[in-house]
């Protein structure tokens, strides 16, 4: 694999970490599971 | 009249893997990395996630939100907004309905190929590899010579289809439950199969040189149309909006659950799941190119090619357990395709027609599976891959969008986008601003435009779609005006049951 190609695979799979590690952050913060 | 209880998922859990379920399907494996590997490689994701963030995910809070709001499937929601816009929660029924049709056939395909793969029945080595499109198109598919010839049914892919719409019935007879059960132990299992075959790939020869093809950057791409077109309809695709079921999949979500948090969850599940199944089908055709020693562009990488010809083509060549890889792939072509199967036939068709006409809905799962069998037999004869191709065309992208489109514009202007966010930040946990407003009110609609208009009109207009004679090409206007007419048609009906009842 090229450096290229290494370092895109690295920083997409920060974005997605950083926007999983948001939501399960904030998880239970306002709703809850009930009417 | 007792008011009866609306059906529940069982836990956040549940729904949200049976979203995800619906959201993940083949086009994360056979359309994800080839947009990729055309548009700039790694710098694809850089419009993509920009697209998750003011299309996919905001489109996706609609859904579930005025599906909890109103407690209704698509027409139900419609409906509520105002009588004369029901019409617009039946249309994407017919758009789920008749894409589940076909749908099922190619899941019928990923079982034939599940089974075909124990004894790699195209055969092994350089002979099989080269044998893989033969197999395919004249000894599974029969293909004929084009969409006048229809010839018989394929009588095992038949067997299979049928199979296939058993196999929904007994998860779907049962309700949002059973669905949000079967969907944790599908959708992870498909995660454990690319997992499985990521490390088959990048362990192969030239498994990791195919890698630069799927992720090496081009930044002179970003400046092009094709790569943001590529991004905004791949994300309307993939996350199984605009086809009535999240609609549907939100109206079983309890009354102070969250919305936001889930719909970001689901839409980044989705990415991650293309994200990596892009390096299980780049490192197998970087071994492929190495194994037959040819370019990439003598490779099918994308749709059913990909599938049904290269892959089958490179577990020829692989040197140990290449039957157990093939097994592996179609098996997850299965799961990944069956969560969204019983979406499109739950959510987007059963649970609408029982909250308009309050049939029982056992009764109704019956007749919806019946009724999309015999319409799938179509696809299994020998003139099918044709059918699927021009039916694909009209539903799943003019439908789809189109659909998607006027909704965001009802829901954000006429029901009022403003009220639509207030009543999903009093129970989520992530609160949007203002600014969302004006996504659903006019970058949504118009972004979901700018995909038909690019990649439809401008060329299904000019000439044929995809060569076809003027009779076939044709059949992609009628059914998108014939399904428009119908919703009309539906909307004039009169519901068996008072408003506020509940189908069991």
């Amino acid at each position: 694999m090229t450096a290229g190609a290494i370092i895109s695979a690295i920083i997409i799979a920060a974005i997605l970490i950083g926007g999983f590690a948001f939501c399960f952050s904030r998880l239970g913060k306002g709703g809850k599971w009930e009417d | 009249m007792a008011e009866v209880k609306r059906e529940r998922w069982a836990g956040r859990a549940p729904f949200i893997f049976a979203a995800i379920g619906s959201a993940i399907g083949l086009g994360n494996v056979w359309r994800f990395p080839y947009l990729s590997y055309q548009n700039g490689g790694g710098v694809f994701l850089i419009p993509y996630i920009i697209g998750l963030f003011v299309l996919g995910i905001p489109w996706m809070m609609v859904e579930f939100g005025m599906g909890r709001y109103f407690q209704k499937g698509a027409p139900g929601v419609f409906a509520g907004i105002g009588k004369k816009w029901e019409w617009l929660g039946w249309w994407p029924v017919f758009v789920a309905f008749l894409i589940n049709t076909y749908y099922t056939v190619v899941i019928a395909w990923s079982l034939h190929y599940a089974l075909s793969s124990l004894t790699v029945a195209w055969g092994t080595g350089q002979a099989g590899a080269k044998a893989a499109g033969d197999y395919f198109f004249k000894s599974v598919l029969q293909l004929s010579d084009g969409p006048g010839t229809l010839g018989a049914p394929v009588w095992g892919i038949l067997g299979l289809l049928l199979l296939v719409w058993v196999l929904l019935y007994l998860v779907m007879y049962r309700g949002a439950k059973a669905i949000g059960t079967v969907s944790i132990w599908m959708v992870i299992a498909a995660w454990v199969l690319i997992a499985a075959l990521i490390i088959r790939g990048i362990t192969l020869p030239g498994g990791a040189d195919g890698l630069n093809f799927y992720l090496a950057p081009d930044f002179s791409d970003l400046g092009k149309v094709e790569i943001w077109f590529g991004a905004f309809s791949q994300i309307a695709f993939s996350l199984s909006l605009g086809m009535a079921g999240m609609f549907a999949y939100g109206s079983c979500v309890a009354r102070k659950a969250d919305v936001t948090n889930s719909a970001a969850i689901t839409s980044f599940s989705d990415t991650s799941t293309s994200f990596f199944a892009g390096f299980a089908v780049f490192s197998i055709v970087g071994f492929l190119m190495q194994a037959l020693n040819v370019p990439i562009d003598k490779i099918a990488v994308r749709s059913l090619g990909l599938a049904f010809v290269s892959y089958p083509a490179a577990i020829s060549m692989i040197p140990g357990g290449n039957a157990l890889v093939g097994v592996l792939f179609f098996l997850c072509l299965f799961f990944l395709g069956f969560t969204s199967a019983y979406f499109l036939a739950y959510g987007g068709v059963i649970i609408p027609l029982v909250d308009k006409y309050g049939w029982n809905k056992t009764k109704t799962t019956v007749w919806v599976c019946v009724a999309s069998f015999v319409v799938g037999i179509l696809y299994t004869t020998k003139g099918g891959l044709y059918w699927l191709d021009i039916i694909d065309r009209s539903v799943s992208f003019y439908g789809l969008l189109i659909t998607g489109a006027f909704a965001c514009l009802v829901v954000g202007w006429v029901f009022g986008a403003k009220k639509l966010r207030e009543h999903v930040n009093e129970t989520s946990d992530i609160r949007v601003g203002a600014w969302w407003d004006w996504l659903i009110k006019i970058v949504v609609p118009a972004a979901l435009l700018f995909v038909v208009i690019y990649g439809g009109f401008r060329n299904d207009l000019a000439k044929p779609y995809e060569g076809y004679p003027m009779w076939a090409a044709s059949i992609i206007w009628v059914v998108l005006v014939g399904t428009l007419i119908f919703s009309f048609i539906l909307q004039g009906t009169k519901p068996k049951a008072p408003k506020g009842g509940e189908q069991k």
